[in-house]
């Protein structure tokens, strides 16, 4: 079934070896920049204590945080860049249309780079050349730096997740999908006027309207809305399968005698301009498209329509939450590790500096820990649930395809009454079925019409998009996750149990110290599987309703030997980074220094 | 001049000059570090020297990433039509730098938190990667920037519909790419060599005991091979200016001013003067090179006098690189390949398109390969200020990073 499952996320959708190139390069630079989120903060929050009790061990563990976040934040850099040029080789067409429409955040991550380089240097190398404060100023400053970047970076992330626009599928009143009814649909603000460029370089302006057959395009499942508010545009609702092929269409370089847009030209205009028709049909589809966006993004606002992603601020704060869990635990381990290496060493004060240590990762880890999987994770869930259906529906499987995690008599109660509770808010709510979504509910049917007439232009049935529905193995996943996660909060539970009871010389049984070893891995673990839930349950999408993986990837893909070549190049990295982190604070039988 | 000056242009070469300068630092640094570490464990003054090195190295390494990086997204906001081009086309190129970045990033962080932490043995080899890597990373680029000369290798796969690059084409054809990458690695040693020689002659004059005597080495350490290095970047120099004569346009551009001119002889941007100013600099470093190293080959001594000649030196090898990069860059404005300009090259790319597709290839082409052509929303007038804003306050602390870096008394980084 493993096989099965992994088979459908590979082949049902196109490009699978550059997605897993992706899948590989994105989570070795993920990895590490949760310690640049997480670390940074609990350094800050190690150096308020110490500013508050000057007792040394605290100052100590803020050196040692900093250390860790610095070697992270290089490391960060290094595979950030390597992630962007990967996304600029392998996904060239997302890229030119994230730098076309939606560039600012990904402008202003640089700035939130430069804060973190500058202040972080200044952290490092002004340590006992700055006073304490302002030294504690520096180190906050870098903090924000690094979750300002977050934040512009997630809000990229939350607008390929659920567009600003989108228009789900899922009705929450009647539990019922909508695709019947051209849902979902991605809301376009097209301008009154169309420019376009004659042959002698002279332009001509069209009004949209006239050229358009909108009674065609209401049957297709276009709503018209109204004006915008400068009353230069009409908006309008636009089923995604419409959306998507002018996407691809636009990305392929087609012209209109190429493209869909032939069938919804108004006859009657055209024949009343005759001069244009042929001037019309060789104008590339991008000529048309690029506008409508353009101003569909001028409208929404140009700095802040990554940000009105619906999903924006329930992403942000789950992604800030992993990050200082993920960190909390890193830590919880490897002070678990120097427990055990000096529990019988005569140095006591360096004894007490690791229980301090450790007591300090234990309590932050059960606090974020609980609220992310309480509070943060759940909203992410409801945001989830509401705008991208198709993926709950694929992670709680409701699906005859698939055996659920979860059987016997909870099984009902939990699908039937807690999961639709925590979605919906309702035990009278319903779960959307994975069995009731069309496999070729993102096809523009259209494009049937457009290859039968010139067989050289694939239908969208031809693009390799086998299925347009999330891939089942989200379910395994999100809830290897969710159990993981369960297991690793009842761990800093009991941690914090031992802590509190023997607390300020409390000794650790070896089934809490021994794990530690393991601590990296398991929470990394679940913050990956949290990680390609988001990422793989958005799949045939890489923009839920805008563009999918095929018109995102590159004419020129690498072969399947050069992918894996890179792809163990990174993980080579990834575990020399490891290794070498454990060499340098964590060496065996000789304290970190102070 | 003015119409070549848009937010787009200023903002990128902006970033450019400062990612650049500091760069050619990032070539030449490792080696050195290198070498005097394994000096350092017989004799302290080296190893004060190679620790010293390592740290201003992981300072600038770090500030030529953030400019490089804001030259990347500034290149994605302003041209994405390019951007996404180039995805499509230059991907071996790209990868060989990416994935040298990434090793050079890891193994900087190794060799400098992980000093005590390694044997010498495994320092060395994270040190030789270090190095391997620091002149990689260039290979990748100057390519693409040898592609952005001619687009040698470029092909259009007529059944596909789409442009592809073959790399072995264009390592073995493209006339550009053996000088210009040799003229980079040799022109980043050399230049480091000067700034190392500068910077330890001030240090010479400002410190006493182990670190005076330690830097007096380093300046007579580098004087030689500075020189050697500035002599044989003539003659590279020239292997690329001719090269550069298989593009007219751009030969033209930076030659037109003193007359010599290839192909139709039109210059329509007149950059002579920038190389003008390239070849003060560069004399005026070689000149005061030649004379310290006559001097202080044979006395110590001779440093102090020579030192603010030396540090003068230092600027004009920082002001060769970027007068050099510039120049490389602006005589081929308006294009991003500059051999686009050449009706030969665009026949020749436009003969494997079939005939009904030619027009709006080559419309394409020209759109996306002109500077003029930027993303409007990312000029508008907030986004510019923001950036000025954020840059000036970027300078600003980075000057004061240096001073508490090299300047200001106290601390103990040097225990780490």
């Amino acid at each position: 079934m493993a096989e099965g499952l992994l088979g459908q996320w590979l082949h049902a959708y196109p490009a699978g070896h550059l997605r897993v190139l992706s899948l590989v390069g994105i989570e070795v630079h993920w990895a590490i920049l949760q310690y640049v989120l997480g670390l940074s903060f609990l350094a800050f929050v190690a150096r308020l204590i110490y500013l508050r009790t000057h007792n040394e061990h605290w100052e100590r563990l803020t050196r040692t945080l900093v250390k860790g976040f610095i070697l992270m934040f290089a490391l960060g850099a290094a595979t950030g860049t390597a992630a962007e040029f990967g996304l600029v080789l392998l996904w060239p067409n997302l890229t030119e249309a994230a730098g076309d429409f939606i560039y600012f955040p990904l402008y202003a991550e640089i700035f939130a780079f430069i804060m973190e380089v500058v202040f972080l240097y200044m952290m490092w190398y002004g340590w006992g050349k700055l006073s304490l404060k302002a030294h504690t100023a520096i180190l906050f400053l870098g903090m924000a730096g690094a979750w300002y970047s977050a934040a512009m970076i997630v809000s990229v992330n939350a607008y390929m997740v659920a567009p600003t626009g989108i228009m789900p599928a899922y009705n929450t009143t009647t539990w019922h999908f909508m695709y019947a009814e051209g849902y979902p649909k991605f809301t376009l603000h097209v301008p009154l006027k169309l420019i376009l460029e004659l042959p002698n370089g002279s332009k001509v302006s069209i009004p949209t309207l006239k050229l358009l057959n909108i009674p065609l395009l209401e049957k297709a499942g276009m709503t018209v809305v109204g004006m915008n508010k400068a009353g230069n545009a009409v908006v309008v609702e636009m089923p995604v399968r419409i959306v998507q092929r002018l996407v691809f269409e636009m990305y392929r370089g087609y012209t209109v005698k190429d493209s869909i847009l032939q069938f919804v030209v108004n006859k009657t205009y055209v024949q009343e301009h005759a001069s244009l028709a042929p001037i019309l049909l060789n104008t590339p589809v991008k000529s048309i498209v690029e506008p409508i966006v353009k101003q569909t993004v001028r409208d929404e606002g140009v700095y802040s329509v990554t940000f009105k992603s619906p999903v924006y601020w329930a992403s942000i704060i789950h992604v800030y939450g992993a990050a200082v869990t993920t960190s909390a635990f890193t830590l919880m381990g490897a002070y678990a590790i120097r427990y055990l290496q000096y529990r019988n060493r005569r140095d006591e004060d360096y004894l007490e500096y690791v229980r301090k240590a450790f007591a300090f990762a234990a309590v932050t880890g059960l606090i974020v820990i609980a609220v992310q999987g309480l509070v943060l994770g759940h909203e992410m869930g409801r945001a989830i649930a509401i705008y991208n259906p198709e993926k709950l529906a694929a992670m709680e499987a409701t699906t005859s395809q698939l055996k659920h995690t979860m059987t016997g008599p909870f099984r009902s109660l939990f699908e039937d009454k807690l999961m639709p509770l925590l979605a919906y808010g309702s035990m009278h709510a319903k779960l959307p079925s994975y069995d009731a979504i069309p496999k070729d509910y993102c096809y523009c049917k259209l494009s049937d019409k457009l290859h039968q007439m010139n067989p050289s232009i694939p239908s969208d049935a031809m693009r390799g998009l086998v299925d347009c529905r999330p891939p089942l193995i989200v379910h395994y996943l999100y809830y290897g996750k969710v159990y993981l996660a369960v297991l690793l909060g009842l761990y800093a539970l009991a941690a914090v149990y031992y802590v509190w009871r023997g607390w300020p010389n409390f000794n650790l049984p070896g089934w809490i110290s021994k794990p530690g070893y393991a601590m990296p891995i398991l929470i990394q673990l679940v913050s990956f599987l949290g990680w390609a839930t988001r990422e793989i349950g958005r799949k045939p999408w890489t923009i839920y309703g805008v563009m999918t993986v095929d018109t995102a990837q590159t004419v020129n893909p690498p072969s399947t030997g050069e992918v894996t070549l890179v792809a163990v190049y990174l993980i080579g990295l990834l575990i020399l980074l490891a290794y070498g982190v454990y060499r340098i604070l964590w060496v065996p039988g000789n304290p970190e220094k102070a | 001049m003015a119409s070549t000056l848009n937010p787009a242009t200023f903002w990128l070469a902006f970033t450019f000059g400062a990612h650049i300068m500091m760069v050619n630092l990032s070539v030449g640094l490792p080696p050195l570090m290198v070498y005097y570490r394994n000096k350092g464990v017989r004799d302290p003054r080296f190893e004060y020297v190679a620790r010293s090195m390592t740290r201003v190295y992981a300072a600038i390494y770090g500030l030529a990433g953030v400019f490089a990086t804001a030259f990347t997204v500034f290149l994605l906001s302003f041209y994405p039509k390019f951007i996404g081009l180039a995805g499509h086309v230059a991907l071996i190129p790209f990868s060989i730098s990416i994935m040298m970045i990434a090793l050079h990033f890891l193994m900087l962080a190794l060799y400098w938190y992980g000093w005590d932490r390694w044997s010498l043995t495994a320092h060395n080899v994270i040190g030789t990667l270090l190095v391997i890597s620091a002149f990689l990373i260039p290979f990748g680029f100057r390519a693409v920037f040898a592609f952005l000369n001619i687009p040698t290798g470029l092909h259009f796969d007529a059944a596909q519909g789409k442009f592809y690059l073959s790399v072995s084409e264009f390592l073995a054809h493209n006339p550009t790419f053996w000088p210009f990458y040799l003229k980079t690695i040799v022109g980043a040693l050399t230049a480091t060599f000067v700034v190392v020689a500068a910077g330890y002659a001030y240090r010479y004059t400002h410190s006493e005991g182990l670190v005076k005597e330690a830097s007096g080495i380093v300046v007579r350490q580098m004087l030689g091979p500075a020189l050697v290095g500035l002599v044989a970047m003539f003659f590279l120099g020239l292997w690329y200016a001719l090269s550069l004569m298989n593009i007219p346009y751009k030969f033209n551009n930076i030659f037109g001013g003193f007359g010599w001119k290839v192909g139709d002889g039109v210059v329509t941007y007149n950059f002579s003067w920038a190389f003008a100013l390239k070849m003060f600099f560069y004399l005026s470093q070689l000149v005061i090179v030649a004379l310290a190293y006559k001097a202080v080959r044979r006395e110590t001594e001779a440093i102090a006098p020579r030192a603010k000649y030396l540090l003068y030196a230092g600027f004009s090898a920082l002001a060769t690189i970027v007068t050099g990069e510039y120049l490389n860059a602006f005589s081929q404005y308006p294009w991003f390949i500059a051999a686009v300009t050449d009706k030969k090259v665009v026949a020749s790319l436009l003969a494997e398109v079939p005939p009904q597709s030619r027009g709006e290839v080559a419309s394409y082409l020209l759109q996306v390969l002109d500077l003029r052509n930027y993303n409007t929303i990312a000029t508008l007038p907030g986004v510019t200020w923001l950036t000025a804003g954020f840059l000036a306050f970027l300078i600003a602390a980075a000057f004061y990073f240096v001073y508490v870096l090299l300047l200001k008394p106290g601390g103990s980084e040097s225990s780490y």
